[in-house]
């Protein structure tokens, strides 16, 4: 079956970590009485979603012989797999053999179904590995549950490995070099003193001598979920209310595939939301996407082995430290 | 607008916010909001009187008062 205990550590290292709630795919992907087929920690999922809204996520694997039941029919309530017809209903317990009624299989729960939630318009899935199916606590990033606060949400895929998305986030020194052009990172020192601070959540990753200026500090927060948290701020011309904030969280797709989730939020209300909300949507979106653009080209340009040849200086503390938290996490995951 | 969420990897789309393509009338809005925010300040006031000594009007012609602002803002910012 899927995610099971038996997996190397390597192996969870290099597809992502189990027992912890994982963005997906934005919910716009999934319509009403629609399916979307997923691959995530390297395996196959269908999501699901009734007339009503409610969204399930299954193995993408029929019981009966192993075809993709993101191949089959929505039938409001269940799928039916394309091949030999088994439906399968949204808990992943099969309701009907139409070749055989009464088969042995009926009323048994043959397929994995994952707990999901949508949270400020993805869908996050509990990944429990055979031992660990019940979702974990998950408490989501302050930033998305202030009412105080507004967000856009700007999901993209890339072809890098999704530890490297992650390291990428743990350090903020690139922003002074990679996106140097750009409408928010011109400013600020080329150089810099780190330090790391320990949280109850995590750990911030931060410049000593400057905040405020460019991508000066990073918090990485475990809550259920792995996700960081960070600001930077505007030029003038994006009107009152002050930096933006990003949330960022990174899909483990398989090993070489991500699925990148950044938040752009910013504290503002009334008229001021509203000329921001015009703003982003008329010309800022597009400057946020040629900053992450250039992102993506140089982690895209990264030798797989990148992360096994390296020299690192004191910048990369934060780095450092992410791999060792995830490494050790990966051992303790596997079996 | 079609969003093209087919499933095929990879997904690489700039305009995730846009119910539809700005007409000339908001981009040149949103081009001259920005040049008054860098030049003039972020209070309403100053908003409202960089954009009519601009003759940057509403999409009736109109002159903007703060009330007419905050409603179009409202109305293209939801
Ligand atoms: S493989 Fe799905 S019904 Fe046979
Ligand atoms: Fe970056």
């Amino acid at each position: 079956m899927t995610l099971s205990t038996s997996a190397t550590a390597d192996h969870i290292y290099a597809h992502g970590l189990r027992n912890q709630w994982h963005a997906v795919v934005p919910s716009r992907f999934v319509a009403p009485g629609g399916m979307r087929k997923v691959t995530a920690l390297g395996e196959q999922w269908l999501l699901f979603r009734r007339s009503d809204g409610t969204l399930a996520m299954l193995a993408d694997r029929c019981p009966h012989r192993g075809a993709p039941l993101s191949l089959g029919k929505h039938l409001g309530d269940r799928v039916a797999c394309w091949y030999h017809g088994v439906e399968v209903e949204t808990d992943g317990t099969v309701s009907s053999v139409p070749g055989l009624p009464g088969c042995n299989l009926e009323g048994k729960k043959l397929v994995t179904s994952l707990p999901v939630r949508e949270v400020s318009g993805a869908v996050l899935a509990w990944f429990g590995d055979e031992e660990h199916p019940e979702p974990g606590e998950l408490t989501l990033p302050d930033p998305l549950t202030d009412p105080e606060v507004d967000a856009f949400l700007c999901y993209a895929e890339w072809n890098v490995p999704w530890r490297f998305a992650m390291e990428n986030l743990l350090d903020p020194m690139h922003g002074a070099f990679l996106h140097h052009e750009s409408h928010t990172m011109f400013e600020g020192d080329t150089t810099a003193k780190f330090r790391i601070r320990e949280t109850d959540r995590g750990y911030f990753f931060e410049k000593t001598d400057q905040r405020g200026v460019n991508f000066d500090w990073v918090e990485l927060c475990r809550t259920g979920a792995d996700w960081v948290d960070l600001s930077i701020p505007y030029p003038p011309s994006a009107g009152p209310g002050g930096p933006f904030g990003i949330v960022g969280m990174a899909c483990p797709v398989d090993e070489g595939r991500t699925g990148v989730f950044f938040w752009r939020y910013r504290r503002v209300e009334g008229w001021q939301r509203d000329s921001w909300r015009f703003l982003y949507k008329t010309l800022i979106e597009q400057r946020h996407w040629d900053v992450l653009e250039q992102d993506r080209v140089m982690l895209e340009a990264m030798p797989a082995d990148a992360d096994q040849h390296e020299n690192l200086y004191q910048h990369d503390l934060g780095v450092v430290r992410l791999r060792r938290l995830y490494r050790t996490a990966a051992e303790a995951q596997s079996a | 607008m079609t969003d093209p969420v087919n499933g095929a990897w990879p997904y690489l789309y700039v305009h995730q916010s846009r119910t539809h393509e700005p007409s000339p009338y908001e981009y040149k809005l949103a081009a001259t909001l920005e040049q008054v925010f860098t030049q003039e300040g972020h209070e309403l006031a100053d908003v409202v009187r960089g954009l009519n000594a601009r003759q940057v009007h509403a999409a009736d012609g109109a002159p903007w008062t703060e009330e007419s602002f905050r409603a179009e803002m409202n109305r293209l910012g939801a």
